[in-house]
């Protein structure tokens, strides 16, 4: 019996040994594994994958949500592509203009450039110096229509005019005012062809499916948006005036958000009516507050979308369409819901 | 392993356990300082890119500087220094990556470097143009040059800047990370450091488990018992040794005490042997004397005599002869068997009656006996002897009329027969030595039936099985004697 308890004792002490031995080396590779996965994972933060093609997406309003919006949609697409799509000067310690970034990609070489244009003689010719270079430009909101630019990604600024002027008609209907003023915010020291296509868009609307017969007076105002902060300042200078439109219309989401803001802080909600552009969380939370009547909501992402595409046909197929028009749609009051239950998702 | 570790000498034992424990604890502190080294090296990979960066940036203000410098002042101690720089800002931008990855990192190397490559094209061309002397030339494109000596410079400064940035996140990610590890590792240690505990203590206690038992083992045997289990733990270490050798001398003693034992046991039965022996010579003497009367011859000349003198009218011839027939019919017929105590009584009567014939009278013989107590069995031929030695001990060597008494009585379950004479008694030592069985008889009296003392004692106690047989009582010189003998009664009537 003595000798099973020891043979009972022995085989307990050898599991004894090499459960503790286990042990410590189990816990010291667990240790170092979790270490060296920690450093791995720790190494692995940025994506390294590497892309075939370069583009540079080009615009002043890097920050604001509608480009940042358009930058994704292009990037999505890009990624799908094989091409990185980089919002240039957004990591650069000076801020530069358009030109200076066309200047700063034509030099670095990229493959495909998109650019938010305007129908100035210095973008025109660093868009013919970019294709010069052999690097195809696509432009993005604002066209250069006399440059060789490969394709115009934008909203068709008629149609947008025309759903302006029925919004307008509406507003009208509603106000029963024998005389409704609309002052249209435009960009100054641009020619701007689209903003005139879409200014001849809401006239001829008004003009032609006015059939309450109210007067309604169309202004053209110029913002001034050479330097910063001016926008903001033009603005509030419309505020100062004495007579105030009755509906002012924005063409942009900084434009937007500042008029926005102007009315709020000038207690002239429900005195001017805000026909805004962009579908902004700023903008739609404005909606759902009766500060603005309505906006119109680019699909910006299929923006992004299209200039990709463009490029990459150019590229495949040494071609591509001159014209992509992107989406619209108008949110009011009625559906403003659907818009801020989805702006809720997102975040 | 186990085995060879079981092998090995106390020292080597010892030894063994200390080398196992530290080269753990070794290896794992090897394990950590790796990770800790390699922690440190990230860290300075972390400012690594910064300095690099660095470079690059005076690289290239060097070429700008040489290159205004050349066109300022035109020397050809410029130009060298501007070819010198353009030189080695080249090689340094020839060394940048061209990759586009999803890095912002890359993608602005990559930007610096084509743009790096454009740029020295242009101070190239204006420094052409001004050795050409085509002043509206180079001044274009110095502005040209200096443009994008501004958007690199911009471009390195914003990278240097984001890797910065990013570094210090990294280092504080770093930071963390050593942090974290420096609690794993004091984890570890910790429990390596319990584990070696555990081993070492487990180690011990196999090296002292055998000597805790061998310590049980001899104080068990320190107090007498020697029957324990021996255990050898089979270890060749020194205790093992010990072990064994406590373990043979557990044996050796065991052994010993058995051959003791056994000696003794031998000796014993040959004392037994001895004393049978001695028992069945006197047995034999008994024999021997009591065959050389022959019996037959004996009776058939005491009847004829006894006859004879019935004839001739001899009446106390005719009785005389007839008691000393019953007499000697009694001493060979009864030589070996139990009697009754009326038979040993009758046999005395027979006696005393012969004796005062033969001596005329001379002793007078009272009887006081308790009549219930004749049927009580003893061995034969007691009483007479002690008569007999009464008469020619006490009685015939004193003068006057001798008297003997003998009595029948009965203490408890105790059945005592005395035999009183007032001879001339006996010394205590006599006494002594007659109840010891060591005083010898010259030679046997005359008219003595041969039955020495001794061999009466020496049967009242085999048949009584017991020491206290005999009792003798001298009150000194001429005062008699009295002879007392003890029977059990109880087991007498049940041998009935």
């Amino acid at each position: 019996m003595n000798m099973n308890q020891n043979k009972i004792k022995k085989s307990n002490f050898t599991l004894i040994l090499v459960a503790t031995t286990l042990f410590v080396v189990v816990t010291s590779i667990i240790g170092i594994g979790f270490f060296r996965f920690y450093m791995n994972h720790f190494k692995e933060t940025e994506d390294e994958t590497r892309y075939q093609r370069y583009y540079a997406l080009i615009t002043e309003e890097r920050k604001s949500s509608f480009w940042q919006s358009v930058y994704q949609g292009a990037y999505e697409a890009g990624v799908k592509e094989n091409a990185y799509v980089e919002m240039l000067g957004s990591n650069l310690s000076t801020t530069y203009s358009r030109e200076d970034l066309m200047r700063i990609a034509i030099d670095s070489g990229v493959d495909g450039i998109i650019v938010e244009a305007d129908e100035t003689k210095q973008m025109a010719e660093l868009i013919n110096e970019a294709v010069d270079a052999g690097i195809p430009v696509v432009t993005l909101y604002g066209d250069s229509t006399q440059s060789n630019r490969i394709s115009f990604v934008g909203v068709g600024s008629y149609n947008l005019g025309r759903e302006y002027g029925r919004q307008i008609l509406q507003i009208a209907e509603e106000q029963e005012k024998d005389r409704v003023k609309v002052s249209v915010l435009v960009n100054s020291y641009t020619q701007n062809s689209s903003q005139n296509i879409l200014c001849s868009g809401i006239q001829e609307t008004v003009e032609n499916a006015n059939k309450s017969g109210t007067d309604i007076e169309i202004t053209l105002v110029s913002v001034d948006n050479t330097n910063a902060f001016s926008v903001e300042e033009s603005i509030r200078d419309i505020f100062m005036e004495n007579e105030l439109p009755d509906i002012i219309i924005c063409l942009n989401e900084l434009n937007t958000t500042c008029v926005y803001q102007a009315v709020v802080d000038y207690n002239k909600v429900g005195q001017v009516n805000i026909l805004g552009y962009y579908d902004s969380e700023t903008i739609i939370k404005a909606i759902d507050r009766n500060v603005i009547y309505a906006t119109v909501s680019v699909d910006t992402e299929q923006m992004g979308q299209f200039c990709i595409d463009a490029l990459t046909e150019y590229y495949d197929y040494g071609n591509t369409s001159q014209y992509f028009t992107a989406d619209i749609a108008f949110i009011d009051k009625d559906n403003v819901s659907r818009y801020l239950g989805g702006g809720e998702d997102e975040e | 392993m186990k085995n060879r570790f079981r092998n090995l000498s106390l020292q080597g034992k010892i030894s063994s356990i200390c080398i196992f424990a530290n080269l753990l604890i070794f290896i794992v502190n090897i394990i950590l300082i790796m990770g800790i080294n390699r922690m440190s090296n990230e860290m300075e990979m972390v400012y690594r890119e910064n300095l690099h960066l660095i470079e690059l940036s005076d690289g290239l203000t060097a070429v700008q500087d040489n290159m205004t410098a050349y066109l300022n002042v035109k020397t050809s101690d410029a130009l060298e220094d501007y070819y010198r720089s353009e030189q080695n800002y080249s090689q340094m931008v020839q060394e940048l990556d061209d990759d586009v990855t999803g890095r912002t990192f890359d993608r602005m190397e990559r930007n610096i470097k084509h743009m790096s490559e454009k740029y020295l094209t242009a101070v190239a061309q204006t420094i052409e143009a001004k050795r050409g002397r085509n002043v509206e030339k180079y001044r274009v494109r110095y502005e040209n040059a200096t443009q994008l000596y501004d958007y690199i410079n911009t471009y390195i400064y914003s990278l240097n800047n984001e890797q910065f940035i990013n570094n210090s996140e990294n280092y504080v990610e770093l930071l963390k990370a050593f942090r974290l590890f420096e609690t794993i590792s004091v984890a570890v240690m910790f429990v390596v450091i319990v584990g070696n505990v555990v081993i070492i203590i487990k180690l011990a206690g196999t090296i002292i488990s055998p000597l805790k038992t061998l310590a049980t083992q001899a104080d068990e045997v320190a107090k007498g018992n020697f029957d324990i289990e021996l255990a050898d733990s089979g270890a060749e270490d020194e205790i093992g040794v010990v072990t064994r050798a406590f373990n043979q001398m557990v044996i050796s003693i065991r052994e010993y005490i058995e051959r003791i034992r056994l000696s003794m046991e031998v000796e014993r039965n040959l004392k037994e042997k001895e004393l049978m022996m001695e028992a069945h010579l006197k047995d034999a003497k008994l024999k021997y004397l009591q065959a050389q009367i022959n019996p037959h011859f004996l009776f058939n000349t005491l009847n004829a005599g006894a006859q004879l003198a019935m004839m001739e009218g001899a009446d106390r011839t005719y009785q005389y002869v007839q008691n000393v027939a019953e007499f000697f019919r009694y001493n060979v017929k009864k030589g070996d068997e139990t009697v009754t105590v009326l038979e040993e009584i009758e046999l005395v009567d027979n006696y005393i009656y012969i004796l005062n014939v033969r001596f005329s009278g001379e002793i007078h013989y009272e009887k006081n006996i308790d009549e219930s107590l004749l049927g009580v069995k003893m061995p034969s031929m007691i009483l007479q002897p002690i008569v007999e030695n009464c008469v020619n001990h006490g009685i015939r060597e004193m003068a006057g009329e001798g008297r003997i008494k003998l009595s029948v009585y009965r203490i408890d379950d105790v059945v005592c027969i005395s035999v009183r004479d007032n001879g001339i008694g006996m010394s205590q030592d006599t006494i002594d030595k007659v109840l010891n069985g060591t005083y010898r008889e010259e030679e046997l009296a005359v008219g003595s039936n041969g039955v020495g003392m001794d061999n009466v004692i020496a049967r009242l106690k085999l048949f009584t099985e017991s020491d206290d047989v005999m009792s003798i009582v001298s009150e000194g010189k001429n005062k008699g004697c009295e002879v007392i003998i003890y029977l059990q009664m109880k087991e007498r009537e049940e041998d009935v």
